[in-house]
């Protein structure tokens, strides 16, 4: 079992927190929640988009029109300006883009509806309406104080509590939603590419398992073992093809030596083998969910 | 159009023929499902890039009336793939193309210029009256603050500075004479374009648009903080109020502030309203659990939000621009009438179809 929970720590890696969402259609599809790096990375970009921008909007508009009274007006007119940027920065384009943003999109993040309906544009709206409050004008008035220096130190303090609260709702909830998601009901995933690889059951096989020797394992070994074969090449999966290959044979009873260079070859086969039996089983009823499963358990 | 007429249109979505006769040996159920499905998998698969890297709009009409078609085919193809295969990757695969496929079909609809006029044309005003209830407890709330504000500072006007803190004030309290507050406050002289637009600009972090948000916000505080900050605000109305009644200036102060404050106010009374629908639905769930009922409720309290802050916008430009133009109390007032009416027709629509 060690080198079956190593295989899979190896090749599956950190597994992700999952939720599930319904489709109209009625099919359950899951969704993989993202990481809070991920969702703060996306917010950095995003922010330096916005950032640059207003930057250069702002640079224009001053340049154009404010000539004379620039310095008393200066600050006033970049808060608005960077105020209508960001904010439609973010909502054009999470309209636009299914729900990503640039910064989410080079991250592969997206917002959804929590329940798997429609992304409406007011739940658009609303989530990124109340990152100002929770955010932005919390922020401005912190910084535009510490500017002053002449803010009373309680309210800061407050300010700061405020800010902090909004920091801690997302750690504390169980699909990482902060404010605005949980006013919009909306969650945010990831969405990494899946590859369709090549079939690994063979046409031909050299070696024949019997039924009794197919009865070892359940779906769980099988798909370990699928995810071995489809990467031969990586490092430290020879070494542990090997040892699973003889695990196996000593678990079937496979009594004839299997030489080192048929051991692939061997593998794939009971593969085949092995899956063919299993989905023949499943298709009678008597699904195996792992090897201590036994055949005919109602497990959900 | 029905399926069959695509499908004699074209031939991919047809069942393919098969591209090679199994072959003698080995046959998995879940093989052969593979092969004559894959197909369709990987056309789907096409649009989908495209669809992700473009834009919907990028897609040719006929891939565009394949697109749920093949959608739905995938859908299913997950359904048979999750009963009869064990193939990890072909699930994974299956399950990851429905999602991406289900993002674009389900996608949201509208662009921002039609999303924004269809907020302001229905959204809003269907939000707003969704919330009367919420409304009317957030003006009776301030009424109260009013009431309660003019009571104290008429007989005291030592309550004036405690009420109000003294940026708000700008120079304005017990001391004020009627002269004063005529000549610098009420009637003060037109300030030029530039200081005009300069209080326009400014109007998101003016003082207003800043207690509204949170007055919204303090909603998830089940709302108490809201309803304190509500009658606040009356508390410094009525104390200003009392200030000139003092004076025997009410009149000429009512034009001075109705003529942004039916706005204003109202925005006030619109983003109070809108935190208590959150503590409403937060604390009274009904058969949801609460963070589902903060969700289906929520979407409609932001709208309200966000309809306010527009209407701070248009106060700060009527108190920036027109209160300077125009120096007379009949005419502000007359401007005042006009805004209230305005905002009534737009909210009720008496005349027009309603959502």
């Amino acid at each position: 079992m060690s080198s079956v929970e190593a295989a899979t720590r190896l090749l599956r890696g950190h597994a992700r927190a999952t939720r599930e969402i319904v489709t109209p259609e009625g099919v359950t599809l899951t969704v993989e929640l993202a990481e809070y790096g991920e969702r703060a990375t996306a917010f950095m970009i995003d922010l330096f988009f916005w950032f640059c921008g207003s930057l250069l909007l702002f640079l224009t508009f001053m340049i154009l029109v404010l000539r004379g009274w620039v310095s008393i007006f200066a600050v006033s007119i970049l808060l608005f300006i960077s105020f209508i940027i960001r904010n439609f920065y973010f909502i054009h384009f999470e309209l636009a883009w299914r729900g990503m943003t640039p910064g989410k999109r080079i991250v592969g993040i997206r917002v959804i509806d929590r329940q798997g309906g429609p992304l409406l544009p007011s739940a658009i709206v609303a989530r990124n309406f109340t990152r100002e409050i929770e955010m932005f004008i919390p922020l401005g008035i912190l910084l535009s104080a510490g500017g002053a220096g002449a803010a009373i130190p309680w309210e800061r303090l407050m300010l700061a509590a405020w800010l902090l609260s909004f920091v801690v709702l997302v750690f504390v909830n169980r699909d990482r939603m902060r404010a605005g998601d949980l006013i919009a009901g909306t969650i945010v995933i990831a969405l990494p590419r899946q590859r369709l690889l090549d079939d690994l059951v063979e046409r031909q096989a050299s070696f024949v398992f019997s039924d009794r020797q197919l009865r070892a394992y359940g779906t769980f070994e099988l798909q370990v073992l699928e995810d071995l074969l489809r990467r031969p090449d990586a490092p430290g999966v020879a070494l542990i093809l090997g040892e699973v290959c003889s695990k196996i044979c000593r678990k079937i009873d496979w009594r004839e030596p299997v030489a080192e260079g048929d051991r692939l070859r061997f593998l794939r086969d009971f593969y085949t083998a092995q899956r063919a039996f299993l989905e023949r089983e499943q298709l009678f009823g008597r699904k195996r969910a792992d090897k201590h499963d036994s055949p005919g358990d109602a497990r959900p | 159009m029905s399926v069959e007429a695509l499908r004699e249109r074209d031939p991919r979505l047809s069942e393919p023929p098969l591209a090679e006769p199994p072959e003698a040996g080995i046959t998995l159920k879940s093989s052969e499902f593979r092969r004559t499905r894959e197909a369709g998998w990987r056309d789907l698969e096409r649009l989908i890039d495209a669809a992700e890297k473009r834009g919907i709009r990028a897609l040719a009409p006929d891939d565009l009336q394949r697109l749920p078609l093949l959608y739905r085919a995938a859908l299913s193809s997950l359904s048979v793939a999750r009963a009869i295969a064990l193939d990890r990757n072909l699930l994974l695969y299956l399950e990851n193309l429905s999602l991406r496929a289900f993002f674009v079909v389900y996608g949201p609809r509208s662009a921002l210029l039609a999303g924004c006029t269809q907020f302001l044309r229905t959204e809003f005003p269907a939000a707003v009256r969704g919330a009367r209830l919420h409304l009317l407890l957030a003006a009776v709330a301030m009424a109260v603050g009013v009431g309660v504000g003019f009571a104290l500072t008429v007989r005291d006007e030592a309550w004036f500075s405690t009420l109000v803190p003294a940026p708000l004030a700008g120079g304005r309290g017990p001391e004020s004479t009627r002269a004063t507050l005529l000549a610098q406050e009420i009637f003060a002289p037109w300030p030029g374009f530039a200081m005009a637009l300069g209080i326009m600009a400014n109007f998101l972090f003016s003082h207003n648009t800043v207690v509204g948000i949170l007055m919204f916000s303090f909603g998830l505080a089940a709302g108490v903080p809201t309803i304190l900050l509500l009658a606040y605000q009356g508390l410094m109305v009525g104390a200003f109020v009392a200030l000139h009644y003092n004076r025997d200036l009410t009149v000429d102060f009512l034009g001075w502030i109705a003529i942004h404050g039916v706005t204003e106010i109202g925005a006030i009374l619109l983003c109070g309203a809108g935190g208590l629908v959150l503590a409403d639905k937060m604390l009274f769930p009904d058969r949801y659990s609460r963070v589902d009922s903060l969700a289906r409720h929520g979407r409609r309290a932001a709208e309200i939000a966000l309809g306010a802050v527009l209407m701070f916008f248009l106060a700060a430009i009527l108190e920036g621009v027109f209160r300077q133009l125009i120096n007379n109390t009949p005419g502000r007032f007359a401007v005042a009438a006009v805004t209230a009416i305005g905002w009534f027709l737009y909210f009720v629509r008496p005349f027009g179809a309603r959502r």
